[in-house]
């Protein structure tokens, strides 16, 4: 299978090839902040003497209440890699969502309703979630 | 603007896409998942304690992680291929190599959410 390749300048930059680089690029930013989560885990499981599956369990959901990390992982750059983890999963996630919408909702109105909705939830969703997690 | 496209549902299961469209399908169905996690995470970071208690339950844990993490390494291997488009050629074997990591990640995933759900 012949491989067919367009360089960008060729393209055209419109809404359509920003929003698929944009998907690209915060997925590449959320792999970034996974590999750098997965290293700290394993620092964090050196240090404790926890078992490496368990911090990864404990990360994924924090906020159970037999988690023994609860002070340990919320440093001033963890809260930031999880604030910038949660703002690249918004971008992406507002932009994987509306292009499942747009594949059930066909007609223009329709489409419009499902734009604001899904960017004004993520809007209001990554606001309360940066309050919560750099207060906790 | 609207779509003409009358499939059945029927009609629609039986398309023969083979591996690719069943990543397709699985990759939509694991961003939505996340989306609900996603919700869901909000709610429970906010204090709702029924949230709470859905977080902590190993169902939603097993549902989450064997979608969740199908998203997150399928959508590694669409990343690795759009960036690299010369690999594209190899797509079914990239697609074979993603299975083969899921299942170890998963396994590993479902291993320590079973483990505390269960004692040991």
């Amino acid at each position: 299978m012949a491989t067919r390749t367009l360089p960008l300048s060729k393209r055209g930059f419109n809404f359509e090839v920003f929003m698929w680089a944009f998907t690209r690029f915060t997925v590449i930013a959320m792999y970034g902040l996974l590999l750098a989560g997965i290293i700290g885990g394993l620092i964090a499981s050196a240090q404790t003497g926890a078992n490496f599956g368990d911090i990864l369990y404990w990360a994924f959901f924090p906020n159970l209440a037999e988690n023994p990390l609860g002070q340990i992982w919320m440093t001033i750059l963890a809260k930031l890699m999880v604030i910038a983890f949660l703002l690249s999963a918004c971008g992406h996630g507002v932009h994987g969502v509306l292009e499942i919408l747009d594949d059930y909702f066909t007609s223009a109105g329709a489409r419009r309703w499902a734009r604001n909705f899904v960017i004004t939830y993520a809007v209001v969703a990554s606001l309360i979630a940066m309050y919560v997690i750099w207060t906790s | 603007m609207g779509s003409d496209r009358n499939i059945s549902l029927s009609a629609a299961l039986g398309y023969k896409g083979d591996g690719p469209f069943l990543t397709y399908i699985l990759h939509r169905i694991g961003g939505s998942a996340l989306f609900i996690f996603f919700t869901i995470y909000i709610l429970s970071l906010l204090g709702a304690e029924s949230m709470h208690t859905l977080m902590g339950n190993w169902v939603f844990q097993v549902v989450f992680l064997v979608f969740g993490l199908f998203h997150a390494i399928n959508g590694l291997r669409i990343t690795i291929l759009d960036l690299w488009p010369k690999l594209i050629e190899h797509y079914r074997a990239a697609i074979n190599i993603e299975w083969a990591a899921y299942i170890l990640v998963v396994a590993f995933a479902l291993f320590i959410v079973l483990r505390n759900a269960f004692g040991g």
